[in-house]
């Protein structure tokens, strides 16, 4: 594996007395997709709410690039890199597409809200616009678009927040084939392209779309860690079987 | 000992008032549980009712025991049956709304109730004998005071029962715990909230005639002495009977305790500011452990509209605005001129509330506090001739930055419902503990506030203040145009529409939030200073809660989300003002009331909900167009 760029080691998240992580061990590096499956309630969401910082883990700790972040509070961890997406869109529904993505820019880069570094912010959006194809929808308010170009903006909001990791959620739901085989281009061409390469930990219940793009995948039921290992590892891992099959019979 | 012996009367004495406290505190927490609505106007439902009881009985004459059962049995009844109806299509809204269709409702009520009755108050005998006894040496008490004890205690446990032990309480806990799955167990969830309003409003009337047997009886004040109830509700965390009705007992007590130190001065203050103190405090304290019900209903946002005017249409109103603002002192005598001064102050003050309001989704019912605070200031600072005018607004908005990071502090923790809780609790406290006393605001008289002076040149004259009006408000709102497009407004609107979202991608929350709640009431305070000198002397009931109310409905009806929204409200308020409408002023209340409750499901007013749909309807027909023309694109991206 290349150098960790995300580590959680031992996470334990405790709701009452529903124990939502048991300890779990994550780790991705640069340029990494890695995939992050389980049945409905395993904890993935629980796990990325801690790595954001705004679910407080009970115990157990967060490294970005080898730094204790686990102290951070959610924007610092955001202006340092961590981006995500969320399951349920939670875009910006007064402001246009394209204003959702230089908010963002805008918050993650110090002095932008004092309008600091305009032009490489626009350009930055511009570029975001362009990889995304958003350019048609670009001037249209968050909050009327579909759920799938809903996906795709949360996706770019994430670009634009220069991430050196990528928790996507649920990227997919909502998305027909087509929009669903679009991503997943784009998804490698991000985690693949030049530059500082951000990691990309991806929750995901089309196990297609996670067999296909991820280079290792963590499978976490009833918030335990039951597997890891390369797609192919995991497709004929008997405890990964029995946890799908057992949540669907 | 003795200490003990001389405060167990007063005790004694603060059971009567906690008892009723009771009664309204479970009256409000049984329509949240049930229905997920903090019924704002409970206060104004008690109001109405008692002075629907003072027509029964005193105005037409019918025997006091005729008149109760009608109003408990038929008249209360049916306005909770209207208010069930009236809320039922908003409780899957945002808590934002519903507040403010609540409060629109109260301001409804309020103004219904001047309309009828009038301004003055009346006086409402108790139904029960005031003849007094002594219960023991040291205290004396009366009839009505047993028999209110009595009476709150029979329903208050009633009630209890009544959920404990019938089928009917059943259905409510199901209907608390899961509506949706109660719903599909068989259980109507109308039924049940339809009925937990019946009940909440007979309290409540029952609760108007035994509190206003106390005091006179008139439009506010019954209104303010219910929102006691609000803190003991808040102790159950707005779901616990028991816990609200013990809560408000001990209120009560508490509230009468305080009297062994004397019924004057600072203590009087302490005395009538305590339950909004403790409200305060409780929501402070309880922070995040206040869950809105709200959740449980699966909340609708609606999608706000507002867009930031372009460049363009910036110039193209600001243009407008200033030539018709320089024309209008010729074409205006000075008492119309005044007129449009005061609608301009109103503006810039509601411009304030419409940076915390619209932008940042905060509400906040303490605004009018801040107002206050400036013109305070200025009337302690400058000097007659009205030199030193702008220093004392500066410190004026000074004083307010640390009052606005206090108000701003539950808005960490809290949201919606308890934030407006919070705020509401704010500015009585201030009503009540600071601006009453005679150093501060010189009390009832108030104070005389001098037109401004700058160097040698003064705006006393109406013209003069007028520009000067202008000026001020132009600077404001050109000001705040310019931000609502840059940066800063876009970051506002991210807290506005996704605050976790805003969170995770950097935005400090806490810094954000409390940095607009600082400058809007500090923008508030230096606005406060030229409302001052509009209105060249001032009282505190100028900044009583109620004023702070009337803005915020004004600037819900203007749109809060956009600049013209200010400029609306400040409009409906100039023509509140306006001579010869006399006639008509109760109705133009009553109007905006109804509007608030009819427009607050759209978050920008009526005027850009109209451009909205005009512009929608646009880009239909220019989509229709294109597809005449050109085959449509299979895909957005």
């Amino acid at each position: 594996m290349p150098d960790p760029r995300l580590e959680a080691r031992g996470i334990e998240v405790q709701f009452g007395g529903l124990r939502a992580l048991a300890g779990v061990d994550l780790a991705v590096g640069v340029g990494e997709i890695a995939g992050l499956i389980g049945p409905n309630g395993a904890g993935k969401t629980t796990l990325f709410n801690v790595v954001t910082g705004v679910q407080d883990s009970d115990s157990g700790r967060v490294l970005l690039d080898g730094e204790d972040i686990t102290a951070w509070s959610p924007h610092r961890r955001g202006r340092a890199g961590i981006a995500r997406t969320f399951q349920r869109l939670a875009l910006y529904t007064g402001l246009t597409v394209h204003d959702n993505l230089l908010a963002t820019w805008e918050a993650v880069t110090p002095g932008g809200v004092l309008g600091r570094n305009r032009q490489q912010g626009r350009a930055r959006v511009n570029e975001v616009i362009d990889q995304l194809a958003l350019g048609s929808i670009a001037g249209r308010l968050a909050g009327q678009l579909s759920t799938g170009l809903g996906r795709m903006v949360e996706l770019g909001r994430a670009l634009c927040a220069n991430p050196r990791i990528l928790l996507l959620d649920e990227p997919s739901a909502g998305l027909d084939p087509d929009e669903t085989a679009q991503f997943s281009a784009i998804l490698r061409q991000v985690a693949g392209g030049d530059g500082d390469r951000p990691a990309v930990l991806l929750v995901e219940h089309d196990v297609g779309l996670v067999m296909d793009v991820c280079d290792h995948i963590t499978v976490l039921d009833f918030g335990e860690r039951i597997a890891h290992g390369t797609p192919a590892a995991i497709r004929d891992d008997p405890a990964v079987i029995a946890a799908y099959l057992g949540q669907t019979a | 000992m003795r200490l003990l012996g001389n405060l167990w009367p007063l005790a004694v004495i603060g059971l009567f008032n906690g008892a009723i406290y009771g009664l309204a505190a479970m009256g409000v927490v049984l329509t949240y549980k049930t229905s997920g609505i903090f019924n704002f106007a409970y206060g104004g439902v008690a109001m109405f009712s008692a002075f629907t009881f003072w027509q029964l009985r005193d105005g037409w004459g019918l025997s006091q025991w005729i008149a109760l059962p009608v109003l408990v049995l038929v008249v209360a009844p049916l306005i909770g049956l209207v208010l069930e109806r009236l809320f039922r299509p908003v409780t899957a809204l945002t808590a934002e709304i519903q507040i403010v269709i609540a409060l629109g409702v109260l301001a409804f009520l309020q103004a219904l109730a001047l309309l009828i009755w009038g301004g003055s108050p009346r006086i409402l005998t108790s139904v029960f004998s005031t003849d007094a006894f002594n219960f023991t040496s040291k205290l004396r008490i009366d009839y009505t005071q047993v028999f209110t004890l009595i009476v709150a205690c029979a329903l208050g446990a009633g009630l209890w029962a009544l959920l404990r032990h019938t089928r009917l309480g059943t259905a409510t806990q199901a209907v608390v715990d899961n509506r949706d799955l109660a719903e599909l167990n068989g259980v109507s969830s109308d039924t049940v909230s339809r009925t937990a309003w019946i009940i909440s409003t007979m309290f409540a009337a029952i609760v108007g005639v035994l509190l206003s047997a106390q005091s006179k009886l008139d439009v506010y004040t019954l209104v303010l002495v219910v929102i006691f109830a609000f803190a003991p509700a808040v102790l159950g965390k707005l779901v616990s009977l028991p816990m609200a009705f013990a809560g408000a007992v001990a209120l009560g007590v508490g509230q009468s305790l305080i009297t062994y130190w004397g019924s004057s001065g600072t203590i009087a203050n302490f005395y009538a500011s305590a339950p909004y103190l403790a409200l305060f405090a409780l929501l402070l304290l309880y922070g995040r452990q206040l869950k809105e019900l709200r959740a449980a209903f699966q909340p609708v946002t609606s999608a706000p509209a507002a867009r930031p005017a372009s460049t363009r249409k910036l110039i193209r109103v600001s243009g407008t605005f200033g030539v018709v603002a320089l024309l209008l002192p010729a074409l205006l005598n000075e008492a119309r001129l005044g007129n449009v001064t005061s609608g301009i102050v109103y503006a810039t003050i509601a411009l304030s509330l419409v940076v915390l309001t619209g932008w940042t989704g905060q509400i906040s019912l303490a605004q009018f506090s801040f107002v206050g605070v400036g013109a305070f200031s200025v009337g302690h600072i400058a000097q007659a001739n009205g030199a030193g005018f702008f220093w004392a607004a500066i410190v004026g908005f000074l004083i307010a930055i640390p009052l606005g990071l206090i108000v701003g502090l539950p808005s960490l923790r809290l949201s919606g419902l308890y934030l407006a809780l919070a705020t509401m609790a704010f500015a009585l406290t201030l009503d009540t503990m600071v601006f009453s006393q005679r150093r501060i605001s010189g009390g009832t008289t108030g104070m005389t506030i001098p037109r401004p002076r700058l160097g040698g040149f003064s705006f006393a004259s109406t013209t003069r203040f007028y520009y000067l009006a202008v000026a001020v408000f132009a600077i404001f709102a050109v000001g705040a145009a310019l931000f609502q497009r840059g940066p800063i407004g876009r970051r506002l609107q991210m807290i506005r529409d996704a605050p976790l979202a805003a969170s995770t991608f950097g935005v400090n929350l806490t810094l954000t939030k409390l940095a607009v709640f600082a400058l809007s009431g500090g923008g508030a305070a230096f606005a406060g200073a030229m409302f001052g000198a509009m209105r060249r002397s001032v009282s505190p009931s100028d900044f009583a809660f109620s004023a702070s109310l009337t803005l915020l409905l004004l600037v819900v009806l203007g749109g809060r989300a956009l600049v013209g929204g200010a400029v609306m409200a400040g409009f409906v308020y100039t023509l509140q003002i306006l001579p010869g409408l006399s006639p008509y002023l109760r109705y133009i209340q009553l109007g905006v009331a109804v509007g608030v409750v009819y427009v607050a499901q759209y978050p920008d007013g009526p005027l850009t909900v109209a451009a909205e749909r005009t512009r929608r309807y646009g880009d239909l027909m220019r989509s229709f167009r294109q597809l005449a023309t050109k085959p449509p694109e299979t895909a957005d991206a």
